[in-house]
Order: structure tokens, then sequence, then C-alpha cells
């Protein structure tokens, strides 16, 4: 039932990813260079440029389509939240094949990687991992707050203007 | 003598908060100095006032000759920030003038950060309309703790981030009259609610998350791919998407 559910999440997942190759800067050209298959470690530096730079951008223009239907791996059905990965289906872009592979820990994404990506192209080792959490509310003792506070009507209202009125 | 200072001015259209902790004769005359500043900037950068530098700029009116260096560097983060989103960030939409006010807060409250850095200060926090920027610590041993306010309660939070020597933005929705036009469709962005990064520094943080925001889902990963920034997102189904080196408390 849980990969049924996994499913929607993958493909999700691959179009958050597929934006990096179309959006760095430094993609200017692409070579024809073997793709690199294998799993990826988490702890990959990020390859980026810093502002301001004087570089082109690609149009983003990549059609592309699945040809392998997405496999799961489930491991450590132990205690409350099994881990799991689903290994999604590999996807051609315009820079090449990319396929990830998502881990959940129960029936939250705790990882993404690329089991395939362009050996070319801008962003081969940038591979942003991001959790997935539920939205929590609530107070605690802090020293500012951010948030958008534009106006003053926003302000005073706000939890900063509570902050600034109390002093150290 | 060290004594603490906190300072509140509306300055341009926002609410700016000074939190000095190690004040002294030097540093609270710094405080002036940030608040000059940011009137300053506001006179020569507002798109709102007619004979500010921005609007001159914006009616072709200044040679390339005439442009201070300050407003030359803020072009070129502009442009490199439109560029970085696929025109998603923009300040130049249809039938608007050039409005580079998303990339000159950051930059201007970095700028007093700097001022008050430049007079010895080194325990200090700045936050205009949601922006912070954080010097040092507020008590010895202790990060500043930096409440992200809750898009739907203005009086909660949904996470707490410690920072030293960092930065924190928010770009949201949630006040009347603030939006986002994402620039490649010149419709509000609507995919996020609210977006916070944190950066070394304002002018990155700040770019990052309204650039972030105008792209909606996409900008999520993007924003995790520059230089030194965490994120964290949360999307119009109220899902939660952040970094997992984003500096929340304990």
């Amino acid at each position: 039932m849980r990969i049924h559910r996994a499913i929607p999440l993958v493909v999700l997942s691959i179009a958050g990813l597929v934006p990096l190759w179309l959006y760095d800067p430094t993609a200017t050209e692409t070579t024809e260079v073997a793709a690199d298959v294998g799993i990826v470690p988490e702890a990959q530096t990020q390859t980026s440029t810093e502002p301001p730079t004087t570089t082109t951008s690609k149009p983003a223009d990549s059609g592309y389509g699945t040809t392998a239907p997405p496999t799961t791996t489930t491991r450590k059905p132990t205690t409350s939240a099994a881990v799991k990965t689903v290994n999604g289906p590999v996807v051609k872009t315009v820079h090449g094949d990319v396929q990830v592979q998502v881990t959940f820990t129960g029936d939250k994404i705790t990882a993404v990687k690329f089991l395939k990506q362009p050996n070319t192209g801008p962003t081969k080792m940038a591979a942003p991992l991001l959790i997935q959490e539920t939205l929590k509310a609530g107070s605690a003792d802090i020293d500012s707050v951010s948030g958008a506070t534009q106006t003053s009507e926003g302000y005073v209202k706000s939890l900063q203007a509570a902050i600034d009125a109390k002093g150290n | 003598m060290l004594t603490g200072l906190r300072r509140v001015e509306q300055v341009m259209g926002l609410p700016v908060s000074v939190d000095l902790r190690d004040g002294d004769e030097r540093t609270r005359h710094a405080v002036d100095r940030a608040f000059a500043w940011l009137q300053e900037v506001d006179l020569r950068f507002s798109p709102f006032r007619f004979d500010s530098e921005v609007s001159r700029h914006g009616r072709a009116e200044l040679a390339p000759e005439e442009l201070s260096d300050e407003l030359a560097h803020v072009i070129d983060l502009c442009d490199h920030y439109e560029r970085s989103t696929g025109g998603a960030f923009t300040t130049r939409l249809p039938d608007h003038a050039f409005d580079p006010c998303a990339i000159v807060k950051g930059w201007a409250v970095q700028g007093a950060a700097t001022i008050l850095q430049d007079a010895g200060a080194r325990r200090f926090c700045v936050n205009a309309g949601g922006d912070v920027v954080t010097s040092g610590e507020p008590e010895p041993g202790l990060p500043w703790r930096v409440g992200v306010r809750h898009p739907d309660h203005a009086d909660q939070l949904c996470a707490v981030l410690a920072l030293r020597n960092g930065a924190v933005a928010t770009t949201a929705n949630y006040e009347r009259g603030n939006h986002i036009i994402d620039g490649r469709t010149g419709q509000p962005a609507r995919d996020l609610l609210s977006i916070t990064i944190t950066a070394n520094d304002l002018i990155t943080a700040d770019a990052v998350a309204t650039a972030a925001f105008a792209m909606g889902t996409e900008g999520i990963t993007w924003a995790a791919t520059q230089p030194n920034c965490e994120v964290f997102a949360i999307n119009s189904s109220r899902h939660v998407f952040r970094t997992p080196g984003l500096p929340i408390a304990t």
C-alpha cells in the first residue's frame, strides 16, 4: 500500500531534480560522455557559482519520458518506522538519463540521491537532499522572528513587536 | 562599560529592529549611522520616489557612467538571479517600473550590519521586516534563536533556527498586498506559502528566498543548490521541505 503512495512522490522528486540541469548558468554545452551510473555518496559538494557572474543560462526546453518502471526495495521492517528505498524510473533529459533513489522512513522522504546522472552538464555533483516534514505550530523562547512582515500593521501583530517591546 | 541597546524604526517602509548586546559609545553611534544608511538607501533606491537613482535608471535617464557603484552592483545581482531562475525572478515586469526592491532590501540591511561590525560590534541582531542578520552570540555560549513565523498564525512559529554570524530571510504571501510575481508567467506565484533561507549574508538569503518563491515548487530544489544556503519551505498543501543542514535550534 505504501508503494502506491510512494510512486507519485518519486515522480515529484524527479520533477524537482530535473530543473537542476536547466537552471545552472554554467550549462553551455553538452558533450557525449558515458553516463555516470552508480550510487552517489550522500555528502557531495555542490557545484555552483558565486553571484554576480557573467554566464548564460539554457532555456528550459527538455522533453522527457519514462522508459523503465519504478522498482522498490524494502529493508529493515523493524521497530516503528521502516526504512524503504524506491528507485524512480529512468528519465530522459536534454543532458542525459536521470534516475533517482528515494529513501522513506515510514511515510516521509528522508533522502534523495541519484542512481543515474549525466556525466556532463552543470550540476553533475549537485544532488540536493530534501527532508519532508509535517508543519508544526508552537511557541518558543526566541531572540528574533523571520517572516514576511512588510507592513506596520503586520508588525504590530507580530511576535517581533512583542520581542522588541519586551527588551533584553 | 558595555550595555545593551534596542531600537526600532520604520525605514524603507519596513519595521527595522536592532538588538545590540555589546553596546558602547562607539557601537551605539554606529547604530545611528546604520539607520542613516537605510534612510539614504530609501531615498536613492526606492522605485516609489520619482527622483531616486532607481527611478531615473528605470526611465533610462542615467548614462552608464552616471550609475553609482552601488546601483551597478545591485543591477549585477538582479541580473544574476534573473538568469539563474530562468526569468522567474525579474526586476522588469511588463507595465511596471524597474523595481529591484527584492535585492535592495537584503543588500541594504547587510550594509547596516557591516556598519555595526566595522565599529567593533560583535554581538547583535538586525531584523528588517522579518529578514535577519546575526553577529556573534546574544549570551556567551548561546546562538541567536530565530523563530520562523507560521504561515497561518502570526503569533506562532513553525521552526526555530540557531544562528551565529549568519542571515535568515523569509518570503511569503501571508501579508495583504504582498504578492510575488513569477516573471515567466506574469502571474502571482502560488506554489509556496513561505520559504525561509539561511546563508552567510542577507544579500544571498533574501535574494534566494524571493527568487525561489517566484519559481514555486522547483524553487525549493533550486534554492538548495545555492552556495551555503539552507532551505525551509512550506508549500500550499502545507507540507514542509527542508535541507538536512538547516540549523534547527535544539
